[in-house]
């Protein structure tokens, strides 16, 4: 007996997607990072193009699976390393959840890859941060650092802003890219 | 592109994002590892507690004479005491939560009371 799966466009836009993020993050995890816990994000840009074009819970399936195959592959599953990516994954796609509602709700006031990209930067390494301190380094003197890393995640998160800006505007005006929601 | 253009929800979120990093800054960087209040003990027992940002002298009898104790703008120190190699007067100054200089000969200790102790030791 076979049993065959219904797959519907947007399985194939997720897995597309996920795809393109994961070689990102490992293309990303070969560069020297000056602070534990710093990465330009730039994964995180798939993420934010997903969420302007296709919507909130597409977006959620790229970030978190992006987060899991990568790990998988990059040998970090299960490890610390892995946990710290999960929380802030799962941070800033709550937040990011949040804004989307918000800006589906107040039309005036919608949210665009500028603030997308802050948020998420910024929601990334609190949750990062918290799980960081609260599990594998319980000190206090780490709550000095905090400030600290969350003015850095604020200057990538403009960066990440902009590129997801450049992207979406290149994609709108290629044929190709022109279905959005 | 075209620069740094926000949208009006942008610049909420962004308003935000601002704010929340001043707070951190105020949270987290102002409360230091500065102590208030130091104590003085004498022969174990506590003889003074100070607070610091209280400037004054004292004089702190002990077995051998009088330790002089300095408090100026947050900081504390021994000034002299009648011991022989002077370790806590080389201390030199405390201000740091759980800082300690000590005067065993004539048995008057001298130590910052802070909720957040830097470390005794450390250990590679």
């Amino acid at each position: 007996m076979t049993r065959t799966l219904q797959t519907t466009r947007d399985d194939y836009l997720i897995a597309g997607f996920t795809a393109l993020a994961i070689t990102i993050h490992i293309a990303e995890s070969a560069l020297p990072s000056p602070f534990p816990g710093i990465k330009p994000g730039l994964a995180n840009v798939v993420t934010l193009v997903v969420l302007c074009r296709y919507g909130w819970q597409m977006a959620a399936w790229v970030s978190l699976l992006r987060v899991l195959v990568g790990s998988i592959l990059m040998g970090t599953f299960l490890s610390p390393t892995f946990f710290l990516s999960a929380a802030g994954a799962l941070a800033s796609v709550a937040v990011l959840g949040l804004l989307f509602t918000v800006s589906r709700a107040l039309p005036g006031w919608a949210v665009g890859p500028m603030g997308y990209g802050m948020a998420a930067a910024l929601a990334h390494m609190s949750g990062q941060f918290w799980v960081a301190y609260v599990i594998f380094v319980p000190h206090s003197g780490l709550l000095t650092l905090y400030p600290l890393l969350m003015t850095l995640a604020a200057v990538l998160g403009i960066v990440s802003g902009l590129l997801t800006r450049t992207v979406l505007t290149r994609l709108n005006s290629t044929p190709l890219g022109g279905n959005p929601v | 592109m075209n620069g740094v253009k926000l949208s009006r929800g942008d610049a909420v979120v962004w308003l935000l994002a601002a704010a929340l990093l001043v707070g951190l800054y105020t949270m987290f960087w102002q409360a230091d590892g500065h102590g208030a209040e130091a104590v003085v003990l004498v022969n174990g027992k506590r003889w003074a507690r100070l607070d610091l940002f209280q400037n004054q002298d004292l004089n702190v009898p002990g077995p051998l004479g009088h330790s002089h104790i300095q408090v100026r703008d947050g900081q504390v120190r021994f000034v002299n005491s009648p011991c022989l190699n002077k370790l806590c007067v080389h201390t030199g100054w405390l201000s740091q939560g759980g800082e300690v200089a000590i005067c065993l000969p004539n048995k008057v200790s001298l130590q910052i009371l802070g909720s957040d102790p830097r470390f005794d030791t450390i250990n590679f």
